[in-house]
Parts: C-alpha cells; sequence; structure tokens
C-alpha cells in the first residue's frame, strides 16, 4: 500500500515537471504584468526620465472612463453592437463553409488550401494594409446594399448591420481557425452513425438536423469562444487602439491606459464565460 | 391480342419512367448520396467564397506589375500591358528587403522551434498526468489566451527593461521557450488533446517492458506526435513572421525590425532613398507597396503551399483540435 502511495506521488511529482516550466514562465511573463496593472490602474502614473511614481488615486480611473472620457464609452458600445453580429455571422459562415469542404467535391483539396489562408493571414498586418489600399472585394457597394438597408431599417439597426456588411471580408478572413475547428469535428463523428441512418432511409436534410449539428454542438461553443477571443486581440480592434493611444499619452498615461484595459477585459471574460455557460449548459441538455 | 397492345402501349408510356427516377436520383441524390445537381451547387458556392479569399493576393499581384500608365488607364483593370519589375525593385530596396528577411526568419524559426518544444512539454504533462492542481493550472493556461497582450504591455515592457532585454529578441524567444508568447496556450491544448487522445495501453505496454518515463517520451509519445508538431511549428512561424504588436514595443532599432514592421515605414523609406518631398508622389505608390506586401508575405506564402498538404492532411486525419 504504501509503495503504491509512492508511486503515484512520484508520477504526480513527474507530471508537475512537465508543467513547472510553463508555470515559472506565466508567473513571470503573466501574472506578475497583469498584477501590476490592476495595481497601476489604480493610481496615477508619472514617468520621469529615471523613475517612474505612482500616486494612488482608488477608483478615479474607472470613473472617469465612464463620466469623463467622451470616447471610451462610444466606443466601448460600438465594440459591443459590432461583436454580437459579428461572432454569430463569423460561427454560421465557418459552419457553412466547413461543410461544404467536408463534401466530395471537385478540387477539395485545392478549396482546402485557400480557405485555410486566413489561419496563416488573418494575423497579419499586411492583410490590413492590403485591404486599407482597396484589395478587399467591396463588391457589396457595387449593388448599393447599403442605401437599401439604411432606407429599410431603423438607424440602430442598419449603422451596426452595415458596418459588419461592410467588413464583410474582414469576417471572411477572420474564421480560417473556425473552419478548421468544424472540420476537425466533423471527423469525430463516425461514419457508422451515417451508415445507420443511410440504411434506416434517413435524407441528408434529416441527417443534418438530427446528427450532424447536435454532434457540433461543443465545437459551436468552443468557436464562438474561439472568434470573442480572436476579436477581442485583433489588430482592427479599436478598443486597443485606444489603449494604446492613452498609454502614451501624457495628459491621461499609463494608470488611466490601465484602467481601460481592464474595464475592456473584464467584459470580455464576462461575455465567454456567459457563452460558455449557456452554451455547455445547452449541450448538456441535449 | 388486345391484351397484348394495351400492355404495349403502356411500357410504351412509361419507358421513360425508370429513366427518370435514375436521373433525378442523380441529379437530387437518393437517401445520403449526394447528387450531381447539388455537387454543382456545392461547387459554385465553393468558387464563389475562394474567391474571396484569393481577391487581395490577385489584386496585389496584379497591382504591383503595373506601371504608371496602366494604373491610371480605366481600361486596364486586371492584366497589365507589359510586366513591370520596377515596383518590385523599388520595394525591395526600400524594406532593406535581406536584412528584414533575415530579422524576421531569426525570430520566427527559433520562436517555432521553441514553442513546439515547450508548449508539447506543458500539453503532455497536462494529457498523461495526474497531480494536485492540474485543473486550476489549465484554467490558467486558457486565461492566459483570452489576456489581450496590451493590458501586460506597460509592466512587461518595464520588467524587460529590468532585465536589460529592451533592442533584443529574448522578449520574443524567452516567453515562448517556456510555453507562453504568442498563442502559447493554444498551442498547449492542440498537444494536450492530441496526447489524451493516444490510448493509455501504449505507455502501459511499455512500462511492463521496463521503459521509464524519457524514453516513453522521447521513444514512443515523440514519433507519434509529429503531425502535432508539424502543425503548431507551421503555426508558430507564421504568426510569429506576422507579429506585429509586441515587436514594436520592445524593439525600435530599425535594423533589428521584421520584415513586416518595415513594411509600415515602406513609405517613408522610399520618400528618404529617393528624396521625394512626403507630398511628392502619393498616389502612384501603390503598386510599389503591393510589391512590398508580395515580398513580405511570400515567404510564408511559400512555405505554406509546401506544408499544407500535410498538415491539411494531419488535421483530417487526427482530428487534431478539439
Amino acid at each position: 500500500m504504501r509503495r503504491r502511495l509512492s508511486l503515484d506521488a512520484k508520477r504526480s511529482i513527474e507530471g508537475f515537471t512537465f508543467v513547472a516550466p510553463w508555470l515559472i514562465g506565466f508567473i513571470v511573463f503573466m501574472a506578475y504584468p497583469l498584477v501590476y496593472s490592476l495595481y497601476m490602474s489604480f493610481t496615477e502614473v508619472q514617468v520621469t526620465a529615471t523613475m517612474i511614481n505612482f500616486t494612488f488615486i482608488g477608483w478615479d480611473n474607472y470613473v472617469h472612463a465612464f463620466l469623463g472620457d467622451n470616447v471610451f464609452p462610444i466606443e466601448l458600445a460600438a465594440f459591443i453592437q459590432e461583436s454580437l453580429i459579428s461572432v454569430p455571422t463569423i460561427v454560421i459562415f465557418s459552419i457553412v463553409v466547413g461543410l461544404l469542404i467536408n463534401e466530395d467535391v471537385w478540387g477539395r483539396g485545392i478549396f482546402r488550401a485557400i480557405f485555410f489562408l486566413p489561419v496563416i493571414f488573418s494575423t497579419s498586418e499586411v492583410i490590413n494594409s492590403l485591404f486599407s489600399q482597396g484589395a478587399g472585394a467591396n463588391f457589396l457597394s457595387r449593388f448599393n446594399i447599403f442605401g437599401m438597408l439604411i432606407q429599410a431599417l431603423p438607424d440602430q439597426m442598419a449603422t451596426p448591420i452595415n458596418a459588419v456588411l461592410g467588413r464583410f471580408t474582414l469576417i471572411l478572413w477572420s474564421s480560417g481557425v473556425q473552419i478548421l475547428l468544424i472540420l476537425a469535428a466533423l471527423k469525430t463523428i463516425s461514419s457508422t452513425v451515417y451508415e445507420a441512418a443511410a440504411i434506416d432511409g434517413a435524407g441528408r436534410w434529416e441527417v443534418f438536423w438530427k446528427i450532424t449539428l447536435p454532434a457540433l454542438k461543443p465545437f459551436i461553443v468552443l468557436i464562438a469562444v474561439y472568434s470573442i477571443v480572436d476579436l477581442s486581440v485583433s489588430p482592427f480592434n479599436q478598443m486597443l487602439v485606444q489603449i494604446r493611444n492613452h498609454m502614451f499619452n501624457v495628459r491621461t498615461g499609463m494608470g488611466y491606459a490601465s484602467a481601460l484595459g481592464w474595464i475592456y477585459f473584464s467584459i470580455v471574460l464576462v461575455a465567454l464565460v456567459f457563452v460558455y455557460a449557456v452554451g455547455m449548459r445547452r449541450v448538456s441538455k441535449a | 391480342m388486345s391484351i397484348n397492345i394495351s400492355e404495349k402501349q403502356r411500357v410504351r408510356k412509361l419507358w421513360w419512367k425508370p429513366r427518370w427516377l435514375a436521373f433525378r436520383a442523380r441529379m437530387l441524390g437518393r437517401g445520403m448520396r449526394p447528387g450531381l445537381l447539388s455537387k454543382i451547387i456545392v461547387f459554385v458556392l465553393l468558387v464563389d467564397l475562394a474567391f474571396v479569399y484569393v481577391y487581395p493576393i490577385l489584386y496585389m499581384i496584379s497591382t504591383m506589375l503595373m506601371s504608371t500608365l496602366d494604373l491610371v488607364d480605366p481600361t486596364i483593370r486586371w492584366i497589365p500591358t507589359t510586366l513591370y519589375w520596377d515596383n518590385l525593385v523599388k520595394a525591395f530596396e526600400g524594406l532593406g528587403y535581406w536584412q528584414g528577411f533575415w530579422q524576421s526568419l531569426s525570430v520566427s524559426l527559433v520562436a517555432a522551434v521553441a514553442q513546439a518544444i515547450s508548449c508539447g512539454i506543458a500539453g503532455y504533462g497536462f494529457a498523461r498526468y495526474d497531480f494536485p492542481g492540474k485543473n486550476l493550472l489549465f484554467v490558467l493556461v486558457l486565461l492566459a489566451f483570452v489576456i489581450p497582450p496590451q493590458i501586460i504591455v506597460i509592466p512587461l515592457y518595464l520588467l524587460y527593461r529590468e532585465f536589460g532585454w529592451i533592442n533584443t529578441k529574448l522578449p520574443l524567444i524567452i516567453p515562448e521557450m517556456l510555453g507562453l508568447g504568442l498563442k502559447g496556450s493554444m498551442f498547449i491544448v492542440i498537444y494536450r488533446q492530441f496526447f489524451i487522445g493516444l490510448p493509455q495501453s501504449l505507455e502501459e505496454a511499455a512500462r511492463i517492458d521496463g521503459a521509464n518515463s524519457l524514453t516513453i517520451l522521447g521513444r514512443i509519445m515523440l514519433p507519434l506526435a509529429k503531425p502535432a508538431i508539424l502543425t503548431v511549428s507551421l503555426f508558430s512561424f507564421v504568426w510569429h513572421w506576422n507579429d506585429y504588436y509586441l515587436p514594436s514595443m520592445f524593439i525600435s532599432e530599425q535594423s533589428q525590425w521584421s520584415l513586416v514592421r518595415r513594411l509600415q515605414v515602406l513609405q517613408q523609406s522610399l520618400d528618404e532613398i529617393y528624396e521625394v518631398s512626403p507630398y511628392g508622389m502619393s498616389s502612384m505608390t501603390e503598386p510599389v507597396n503591393m510589391a512590398g506586401a508580395f515580398l513580405v508575405i511570400m515567404p510564408v506564402l511559400l512555405l505554406y503551399f509546401i506544408a499544407q498538404r500535410w498538415f491539411t492532411e494531419s488535421i483530417e486525419r487526427t482530428g487534431l483540435v478539439e
């Protein structure tokens, strides 16, 4: 008995050794800066040539962000509005494309290569500069969809929808990893299930709703979470631009930038936990 | 006799029916089998969508080969009258291509190798071992994925300054060696998922044969993990190549800039080289910028098209990411 226990303990230690380097890295390069920035968010930071002064000011930075700043709350609201539209669009789009390339079509290999391109390039500033110089295929503007929407919908709805449509190419470009995840998920569904369904005379439509989609559900939650994270750290994100600007702004400074960062981060985190909790409950019910 | 005739007529009337049914089955599909029609629809849809992805690249290549005359000519949209290589030459000079290429390559290569190893080790620990606090640590891994680097960049800067790492490549390499850095958490998750999928009996059998943990890792797990290693290294390499934000924070010295960063200031560099006033040739520099963008992403594009076959296959085979 004692020998068994000590064997278990030995394995625990071994396992921990594998994870230990990461833990050290996490403490030094993640946890410490996080705590530091949380502290900074409650202070006013003054940078002089030789040193940095922190003056503790309590919640002032946070209060100012919502009551004093006339850009941040607006940008924040715009960001939330846009995410509410972008994330579902990305999720649905990647499911559709995942299903399509999983079909047995001509040139499947070439299509896969093309649809995985965003995995490689969506992180790139190069794409950003391509789009800003007109390389984004803005075929929508040709049909004057924007004008039609503005006429047909109330302003509050038309504006964010237009914003999303205007960045349609960008949305397509940010669904690379998601398509990949869906493809991988489709591979986890055993082919015997499909064969059984075929023998029972189920049509493709039925099979999709009754077999494929339920099996995909946990992955859908996963890609929703991934999309939120991806969106929240993407270089196109206006919130991050704001934070960066304040960082080097003499008047507001690093303390305020940190506070903005924390507000932003908590909102993203709440959204993530919410999506995950609701999604997973649905999954376990089904 | 009369019966015979009506029978004949009936047969003649219905001769098309089985053919029609066969035709319909071929077009619309029967049961689970997709028909030709749905195949065509899927194909057309995919071509359309693929176009959205390919368009920027085509646009880039077509524009960079245009001379100024072609560019202003409204009758020319895609195909330049003559291939005009001057833009590429200019961009090449303006980027300081070889220096930038070397900077990008060295950082990406070292970082990719570092992450492929360190994230693999951590992922292996999370997948194949049990120890107290494991779940909590894994939550921290996920947390590290979610934290936007912009939040921690100031403390990091101060930390690196303390270490004397500013204007060196260490901030882009040391965290990677410990399994953090650019998307490190994602790679840990990929590895973990991969190692969880391997059967426990592999390890047990080896243990009965007297193998110790290191032998198991080196002799059994490592060869099996090739697809995961390939995917992680490819992603890590490419994402480091593209990375812009953190390098721009910690490296200010121009000679150490990666290609992506040089592209951002290509315009200025060209103005300096050709001594043009900032307002001089603004509208006509698009081809040069496109040529620059092409030069910057071409190495990864090449790498991708060489490697994509392995890696899409490995994803299909193993269901790598979960």
